[in-house]
C-alpha cells in the first residue's frame, strides 16, 4: 500500500466527488492506489460511509458507492 | 385507501390452489395499502409491464445490505405503495425457531410494514415485503434490541449463509452444518453487512450429497458432506429389505402399490456407476467407483450408511440463470476435513483464497463461477493450489494443443536459436 489509510480515503472521496460518474463500484476505486489490496480499498470506502461522507447505493443485487448527495433514489429519478 | 377493480387478479382466486390475491384482500382489511398492491399489480397485468422500480440509498445506518429499495412508478395512483421496500432477516441456522418468535416477527411487521411476508427467500432469509423509508430505522432498532434478530445480506455482499437440517434431525449429516453455518455467519459479519465483492457471494452447507439446500446449484461456495472410506453395510438389514421386512425409502412413496421390493431393479440397476452387485444374498460395493449419488442409501436407510471418515467436498461457482444460463458448482476440493476444534480454519483458508483472487480478477457484476468460466478452470485450480484430477475434466479434450508452463518443461523455454538452426535448417 503506497498511501496511508487517510490518504487512500481522501483519494477515494476525491474520485467520488469529482469523477464523471455519480455512482461507482468498489473496483473503480482500486486505481486510487494500485498497490493497495482490494480489502484495504473496500475497508477505506466503508469507513467513509460510516463517517457519513459517502452513501451505499444498492439495486438489491449490486451495491455501489456515491459521495453524499450525488446519488439519487429511484424515487427521485 | 380505496379498493380497486381487479378483474384480472380475481381470476387467480378461482382455482383450487391457495391464492396470493385472497391473502392480499384479507390483509387489506387491516392494512389498506394492500389494496394499492392489488391495484398496481392489476395495472401491470393490463399494461404487460412492471410498475415497480428498485434500488436506492435506502438502508439502515452502517449497513450496506439487508434492505432492498422498491418504489412505485405510478405513486399518484397508488400512494400506499409509493415506497414499498423489502427487508431481509437472517434466518436461524436450519430455520429452527419457535412459533412465539414467528409471532413476534409478524407483529413487528404489522407495526412497521405491510404485514406481507415471503417465507423464505431463495437464500433462506425471512423476507418482509413493503415498508417506507422513515420506518426503516425504528424497525431495525426493535428488531435488534427486542427480537435479537439481524438483517440478512443483499447487494454485492456475502449473502445470508444457509444450511440443511443436518445432524439435528438427519443421521446422514457428515459434519455439523448448523455450527459451521453459524460460526461463519458470525465470523463474516462485515462481509454480510457491507459490500465487499464484485457481485453477490453465497455460502450453502449440506450435510450429505442429498444436498437438501441445493448448494451445488445455488451457491458460489458449496460445502457438501461426504465420506472417504466405504459405505457401511448391515447385511442382515439388506436381507430384511429383500424379504419385505422393512419398507424401502423409509416408507416414502408408499401411497401406491409398487409391488414387492426388487433390489436389482430398484437399487443395483439404478447405480449410476454400476458399482453394486449381489454375491448370493450378500451385497457388494466397489467403493472406489461410488460417486456419492446417495440412491442406495436413500432406498435402504436401515442397511446402508455413509462411511465413518467424514468431511466435505467443496464445490465452487454455481449460479441461477441470470446472465449466461444456469451453472452448477464445479467440484474443486474432493475432501476437506471439517474440524470444529480449529474453528474451521481449513474452510476459512479456502474461502479467503477464493475471495482474494475474485476481488482482484472478477469483473463488476460477475459471479465467481462466471470468472472461472472466463479464465478457465486450470487457472482457477492453480490459484487454489489444487492438483488437477480426472474428476475435474468434463469431457475428453477436443483441442489438440497442449499449453505447457515454463516450469513444466525440462530446461525451460530458454534456447540458443543459432544452435537450433544448425540442426533444423530453415
Amino acid at each position: 500500500m503506497a498511501l496511508s489509510k487517510d490518504e487512500l480515503k481522501a483519494a477515494i472521496l476525491e474520485k467520488a466527488l469529482t469523477g464523471p460518474k455519480a455512482q461507482l463500484y468498489v473496483k473503480d476505486f482500486y486505481a486510487c492506489d494500485p498497490e493497495a489490496g482490494p480489502r484495504d480499498v473496500k475497508n477505506a470506502a466503508n469507513d467513509l460511509v460510516k463517517e457519513g461522507k459517502m452513501d451505499f447505493w444498492s439495486s438489491g443485487s449490486t451495491t455501489m458507492y456515491a459521495a453524499k448527495g450525488r446519488a439519487k433514489d429511484e424515487e427521485h429519478r | 385507501m380505496p379498493k380497486h377493480d381487479t378483474p384480472l387478479l380475481d381470476e387467480l382466486e378461482k382455482g383450487p390452489w391457495p391464492s396470493f390475491v385472497t391473502d392480499l384482500k384479507r390483509q387489506a382489511e387491516k392494512k389498506p395499502e394492500c389494496f394499492d398492491i392489488l391495484g398496481q399489480v392489476e395495472l401491470s397485468y393490463k399494461d404487460k409491464i412492471t410498475h415497480w422500480k428498485h434500488g436506492g440509498i435506502v438502508g439502515v445506518f452502517g449497513y450496506g445490505g439487508g434492505i432492498v429499495g422498491r418504489y412505485s412508478d405510478v405513486p399518484d395512483k397508488f400512494p400506499g405503495v409509493a415506497h414499498f421496500h423489502t427487508v431481509r432477516l437472517n434466518q436461524p441456522s436450519s430455520k429452527f425457531y419457535s412459533s412465539a418468535k414467528l409471532r413476534d416477527i409478524c407483529n413487528l411487521w404489522e407495526k412497521y410494514g405491510s404485514g406481507m411476508t415471503n417465507m423464505h427467500g431463495s437464500t433462506g432469509d425471512l423476507v418482509l415485503l413493503g415498508t417506507t423509508t422513515p420506518n426503516l430505522e425504528p424497525l431495525f432498532y426493535d428488531l435488534t434490541h427486542n427480537l435479537n434478530q439481524d438483517l440478512g445480506g443483499s447487494g454485492s455482499n456475502l449473502r445470508t449463509p444457509e444450511c440443511c437440517l443436518g445432524r439435528a434431525r438427519c443421521e446422514w449429516g457428515c459434519y455439523d452444518t448448523q455450527d459451521l453455518c453459524h460460526t461463519l455467519t458470525m465470523h463474516y459479519q462485515d462481509e454480510i453487512h457491507r459490500p465487499a465483492f464484485p457481485y453477490k457471494f453465497k455460502f450453502k452447507f449440506s450435510g450429505c450429497p442429498n444436498d437438501c439446500v441445493a448448494a451445488i446449484a445455488r451457491s458460489d461456495f458449496a460445502v457438501i458432506g461426504t465420506w472417504r472410506d466405504d459405505i457401511r453395510i448391515d447385511q442382515a438389514a439388506v436381507k430384511g429389505y429383500i424379504k419385505g421386512e422393512f419398507a424401502p425409502n423409509a416408507g416414502a412413496h408408499s401411497g401406491k402399490d409398487w409391488g414387492k421390493f426388487d433390489i436389482k431393479k430398484e437399487v443395483l440397476d439404478l447405480c449410476p456407476t454400476e458399482c453394486m452387485w449381489m454375491e448370493g444374498d450378500t451385497l457388494k460395493i466397489d467403493n472406489s467407483e461410488c460417486t456419492r449419488c446417495m440412491h442406495c442409501i436413500n432406498v435402504m436407510p436401515r442397511a446402508l450408511r455413509p462411511g465413518k471418515k467424514q468431511g466435505a467436498t467443496i464445490c465452487v461457482g454455481a449460479k441461477a440463470p441470470i446472465l449466461d444460463g444456469a451453472q452448477f458448482a464445479t467440484m474443486t476440493i474432493p475432501f476437506l476435513e471439517i474440524n470444529k476444534d480449529t474453528e474451521y480454519a481449513e474452510v476459512i483458508e479456502v474461502i479467503e483464497k477464493i475471495w482474494d483472487w475474485w476481488m482482484e480478477v472478477g469483473k463488476n457484476r460477475e459471479r465467481v463461477g462466471e470468472t472461472i468460466q472466463r479464465v478457465g478452470l486450470p487457472t482457477f485450480l492453480k490459484v487454489m493450489e489444487v492438483t488437477p484430477l480426472p474428476q475435474h475434466i468434463k469431457e475428453p479434450r477436443s483441442n489438440p494443443y497442449v499449453f505447457w508452463q515454463e516450469d513444466e518443461v525440462e530446461g525451460g523455454f530458454e534456447r540458443d536459436i543459432r544452435e537450433f538452426r544448425k540442426r533444423n535448417a530453415q
